[in-house]
């Protein structure tokens, strides 16, 4: 019988963008237990919320994740504004739908990117990059922010999309969904990414359903988890969203929900800009969050985050707390790391598509 | 399945154009819009301190004493909250990046405030507040908000948007309050003053702070008589 070999992995390592911290006990080559540790990235975010006035804190939010960044700021000013009895806007609400899916967009790409450069795949990774290149110019142009939009804010938006705007929008992104289509097929029909993927780390729906899983891996194990369909403020009633499931659990069906969501989102984008409705963009607010609390969630690219304010009637909230979707994902990472190869580590752990600084705060 | 599926995105690429730019051969075009750094036309600022206020990395430092409005361009995280809190609109957003550096060096603007705007040397407390006639003298333009009380409604507009929060209106004492000490000369109520009391003008003595009562409207009969209020 062979002995137990414990092989750290991270929290520095070629494939991880982020750094997690994982002890892997291995049997020969396969993995026996995974034991995660995190704590690498915690910068106190959430402890701000007492010296940052609740407008300023739009901003703080915003940084928690570099690559979520949008839906960190939506989630935050929903809490506050539900907080205050406020409501936005119907074209606030539309133009956050916008920027919230193409910023799912522009995640989805960026993951898509390093799944194919943990296989080794380096010239998918730099098409995926290509066309990720594409959304973030949108984003420039729009915001005014590559990563960090700071569009956001208590009673709407910052900024509005002018007609030239949103005809460039338009037709950049049919265009980008025309080389996003060829890229897609060398994901989902070529023999070195099915062999690296398929039946490789699956997670059954019990356990998904278990494990609280969230977002595309939930998805990808035929839950049908996605708060979009329960969201009454954006605009995905009106477009009839329906979310993407796949029944495998394994990584291919990982790779295969987020490539679906991509065409999902354009198709949402390209609906919010044809139906976007006139009318302002923010409402004034008035005095400071009334002292009680509030919670609300939104569907970030890598799963449901939930959003919690407290306030006190002063400027400061006295209490901001967020639980973001790579907490929910941790323990299924662990339950699909039982068993399999070492060498398909990395490639498991990346199509969880774990966002630690999210998760830490 | 099948093998060489990217073969024809590969030998595509060889023919197009690339994706990258020769940087900085080539330097970027900046789009309108882009937030890249802030700039201060120091002609316009009168050091109110509302955008050290809103800046919510503390990036800004406004010392009115020495006259100074300071930038640190390595802790300004391009938020533009400052640009849109500006009273007088002197603080915009430029596309272009700020440029690396060697040196953490921040951005130190001296602004002359006019001569009429400085605050007076404030000695000590005036013993006896400020008489009300002062806001007669209004016509000459002084660097102290006064308030023309025959005609205020103590609807609180100015309270509400002073960035300083110098103005106190109390509707059921019926009393305006400044505190001159804290008032930065923005104007910003004047122009937010639905009923054009407020005026530039100045208080005898040099007071820290002033408050004036403000007379009821007399119900039914023609608007209250101006210059006389019931202090």
């Amino acid at each position: 019988m062979a002995e137990i070999t414990t092989v750290p992995f991270g929290p520095q390592h070629p494939v991880l963008p982020e750094p997690v911290h994982l002890d892997l006990e291995l049997k020969d080559e396969k993995v026996v237990r995974a034991i995660p540790s995190i704590g690498y990235v915690h910068r106190g975010l959430e402890k701000l919320v007492e010296k940052r006035d609740f407008k300023q804190f739009t901003f703080v939010a915003e940084r928690v994740c570099g690559i979520c960044s949008f839906g960190h700021g939506w989630g935050y000013v929903k809490a506050v504004e539900g907080l205050m009895g406020i409501e936005v806007p119907r074209r606030a609400s539309y133009l956050r739908t916008l920027w919230h899916e193409l910023s799912r967009v522009h995640s989805h790409l960026l993951w898509l990117g390093l799944a194919a450069d943990a296989m080794g795949f380096e010239s998918l990774f730099m098409t995926a990059w290509r066309l990720r290149e594409t959304v973030l110019d949108l984003f420039e142009e729009t915001t005014g922010g590559r990563v960090i939009f700071s569009v956001c804010k208590v009673g709407g938006v910052r900024r509005d999309l002018t007609g030239a705007m949103r005809t460039e929008m338009e037709e950049k992104l049919k265009g980008m969904r025309k080389e996003f289509r060829a890229m897609s097929d060398v994901f989902l029909h070529d023999g070195t990414i099915q062999s690296r993927l398929a039946g490789i780390g699956v997670l059954s729906l019990q356990d998904a359903r278990d494990f609280g899983c969230l977002g595309p891996m939930a998805r990808a194990s035929g839950l049908p988890l996605d708060y979009r369909c329960a969201d009454d403020e954006g605009a995905y009633k009106d477009l009839h969203f329906r979310p993407v499931t796949e029944q495998a659990g394994d990584c291919l069906a990982r790779v295969k929900v987020r490539l679906e969501e991509i065409e999902q989102s354009v198709g949402l984008i390209l609906g919010c800009l044809e139906n976007l409705p006139d009318g302002p963009v923010e409402v004034p607010v008035k005095g400071f969050p009334p002292a009680g609390e509030y919670f609300t969630r939104v569907e970030q690219p890598r799963g449901e985050a939930v959003y919690y304010v407290k306030g006190n009637g002063t400027r400061n909230l006295e209490r901001f707390r967020l639980r973001t979707p790579t907490n929910g994902n941790l323990p299924g990472l662990v339950k699909i790391l039982q068993g399999c190869d070492l060498a398909d580590v990395p490639n498991i752990i990346l199509t969880i598509d774990p966002c630690i600084s999210c998760c830490e705060r | 399945m099948s093998y060489l599926t990217f073969m024809k995105q590969a030998l595509g690429n060889l023919f197009k154009k690339p994706a990258t730019s020769p940087y900085p051969l080539q330097p970027k075009i900046f789009q309108e819009g882009v937030r890249g750094h802030v700039e201060n036309d120091s002609s316009r600022c009168i050091l109110c301190g509302m955008c050290m206020r809103t800046c919510p990395a503390g990036a800004i430092t406004v010392d009115r004493k020495t006259g100074t409005w300071r930038l640190d361009p390595f802790s300004c995280v391009q938020c533009a909250a400052c640009v849109e809190n500006c009273p007088k609109k002197c603080l915009s957003m430029k596309p272009e990046y700020t440029a690396p550096a060697l040196k953490k060096e921040a951005v130190e603007l001296q602004v002359a405030l006019p001569a009429a705007s400085q605050k007076p040397a404030l000695a000590g407390r005036s013993p006896a507040p400020a008489a009300p006639a002062a806001a007669a003298s209004a016509g000459a333009m002084g660097s102290q908000i006064v308030n023309d009380v025959s005609r205020c409604i103590c609807c609180g507009m100015c309270q509400r948007n002073c960035p300083a929060g110098a103005i106190t209106v109390d509707l059921r004492e019926r009393t305006w309050r400044i505190d001159l000490a804290s008032c930065v000369n923005c104007d910003t109520c004047i122009t937010n003053c639905p009923r054009k009391c407020l005026s530039l003008g100045s208080y005898e003595g040099n007071p820290e702070e002033v408050t004036l009562r403000v007379p009821r409207p007399k119900v039914g009969k023609a608007p209250a008589q101006k210059g006389a209020p019931d202090a």
